[in-house]
């Protein structure tokens, strides 16, 4: 009995935190519509992103590496905090063994840690 | 005789899979509609691994009832990748005790523990799958796999179900098979499924389960729910839940974790609250440093008996304040009461733990 009436405080407490980041993350969409910083971050995650292996002028190549850097980031940010406080940056190689521990540990996906190893080694 | 053993034990795990089956068909349906899904190799990464002996040292004191008791720790971790797919990593801990010996001076060290806590081979398949076989932290809840080491924790003292699902050594030994993957542009999947065996030799002992856990994470809200199952396939073959929460608003430094935990031996939860103080307009640079952290617990004993739970219902309140230095460097000091039929209970920790990284081999530039 007191075990149903603490299941169901956890889902309702649940439900309200998802709501109330959504309300936020709704506001804050908002305020940053049609900015420059939204432009950049929609196509840092556009699918090309990830093979930037063809040759390009050179000013689309500093632009993609800007955008990549500000992704990686973003998924930093997103990512390395919620166990512990975020990491300052390592050696590439100790940070590639690190991140390939975290993916194991912290079940970090695929595509979030090439962003975030390309960011924490360059 | 031990050829029955062996039948049940394999007639144990037949039926838990069976019972897992519904869980392992969702996962793969999942993972169906993941585009250019299972084929795909583990990327290339861009610099090349090194081993890494990494891991924790901490120095803490506690006071019970006016008496300190100085705790010295050291949790080495080694990280061993192999090729672009394989990590062997294991931890171990060495710890002991000084106290105050009545008509001696100074503090008198106990005996130095040391236990391997875990010990595992993982193969990174693809970007869905990872395997991993040894010991294993029993993916159990949060607090285990998560937020043990000491220089993770906010606060330094274990919570009341901390024991509930994880084995007697808090490890596995066994199989597992885990992954996390972008199931839709708002939210990842991520999922462990294990099977442990049953092991008595202490300290490295275990018992057999089945169990899995899943959790969403929606990365824009930093927020990730879930939920953990096992079937115990030895004693009284009961099953297990747990649910858990991690949630880091954007606008505010604060961390909000919680857990929920239900077995035949007890059931509880805990949920703490943590906010870095880096809003205040004064002394900024101190204050983005500075921790105060809030945890609020109960537990309620179950049916059976526990050696490692509380054998009275409890409820315990603990509050902190950590101070962190540089990366890896913490200080904290925590206070608690503990409320039980057995008697209220106050608990004070002063300590300071880090995290270190040592590189064995050539760090250099990437490739
Ligand atoms: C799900 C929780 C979780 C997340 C998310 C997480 N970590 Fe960790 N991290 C851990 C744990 C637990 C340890 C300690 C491992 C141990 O001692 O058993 C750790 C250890 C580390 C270490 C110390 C070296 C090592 O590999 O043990 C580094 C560096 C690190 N994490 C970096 C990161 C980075 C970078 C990210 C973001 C990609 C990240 N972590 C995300 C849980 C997490």
């Amino acid at each position: 009995m007191r075990k149903t009436w603490i299941l169901r405080c956890c889902l309702a407490a649940v439900a309200l935190l998802v709501r109330s980041a959504m309300a936020q993350e709704q506001e804050k969409a908002e305020k940053s519509s049609g900015t420059g910083a939204a432009a950049a971050a929609a196509t840092a995650s556009s699918p090309d992103m990830h093979s930037p292996a063809l040759p390009k002028p050179g000013r689309e190549v500093v632009a993609e590496e800007r955008a990549a850097r500000l992704e990686g980031e973003k998924r930093f940010r997103t990512n390395c905090g919620r166990c512990h406080q975020q990491p300052h940056k390592f050696p590439p190689r100790v940070m590639a063994t690190a991140i390939r521990h975290m993916r194991v540990r912290a079940m970090i996906t695929d595509e979030d840690m090439r962003f975030i190893l390309r960011y924490m080694t360059q | 005789m031990k050829r029955t053993t062996i039948f049940i034990s394999l007639r144990g795990c037949l039926r838990t899979l069976a019972g897992l089956t519904p869980v392992i068909a969702l996962l793969l349906a999942l993972t169906a509609f993941v585009p250019s899904a299972l084929g795909q190799a583990a990327p290339e990464e861009e610099a090349r691994p090194i081993p890494l002996l990494t891991g924790s040292a901490g120095f803490l004191t506690g006071f019970t009832g006016g008496q300190p008791d100085l705790h010295p720790l050291v949790t080495p971790l080694v990280l061993l990748p192999i090729g672009p797919k394989w990590l062997f990593e294991t931890r171990a801990t060495l710890e002991t005790d000084l106290v105050q010996v009545p008509g001696r001076s100074g503090f008198h060290s106990g005996p130095v523990q040391k236990e391997v806590e875990y010990a595992q081979l993982d193969f990174i398949a693809n970007p869905y799958i990872t395997m991993t076989v040894g010991r294993f932290l029993t993916p159990f809840g949060i607090f285990n796999e998560r937020l043990y080491p000491v220089w993770i924790r906010n606060l330094q003292s274990d919570p009341l179900i901390l024991p509930i699902g994880i084995g007697p050594s808090n490890a596995s030994t066994g199989a597992m098979m885990r992954g996390g993957f972008r199931a839709h542009p708002q939210f990842n999947i991520n999922y462990a499924v294990y099977f442990s065996a049953l092991s008595t030799t202490s300290p490295v002992d275990s018992d057999r389960f089945a169990g899995g856990r899943a959790g969403i994470f929606v990365p824009k809200a930093r927020l990730e729910i879930g939920g953990s199952f096992q079937h115990l396939l030895q004693q009284e073959r009961s099953d297990l839940f747990g649910f858990h929460l991690i949630w880091q608003p954007t606008r505010l430094p604060l961390d909000i974790r919680g857990e929920y935990a239900d077995s035949k031996r007890g059931s509880g939860y805990w949920i703490e609250p943590a906010y870095k103080l880096s809003q205040l307009p004064f002394l900024q640079n101190e204050m983005r440093r500075t921790q105060l952290v809030a945890r609020y617990q109960q537990f309620f004993t179950g049916p059976l008996p526990s050696d490692s739970l509380p054998p009275v219902n409890t409820k315990q309140f603990e509050f902190g304040l950590n101070y962190y230095f540089l990366d890896g460097l913490k200080g904290s000091s925590n206070y608690g009461r503990q409320f039980s039929s057995a008697g209220n209970a106050n608990v004070w920790t002063l300590g300071l733990t880090y995290r270190f990284v040592v590189p064995l081999g050539p760090t250099g530039s990437a490739r």
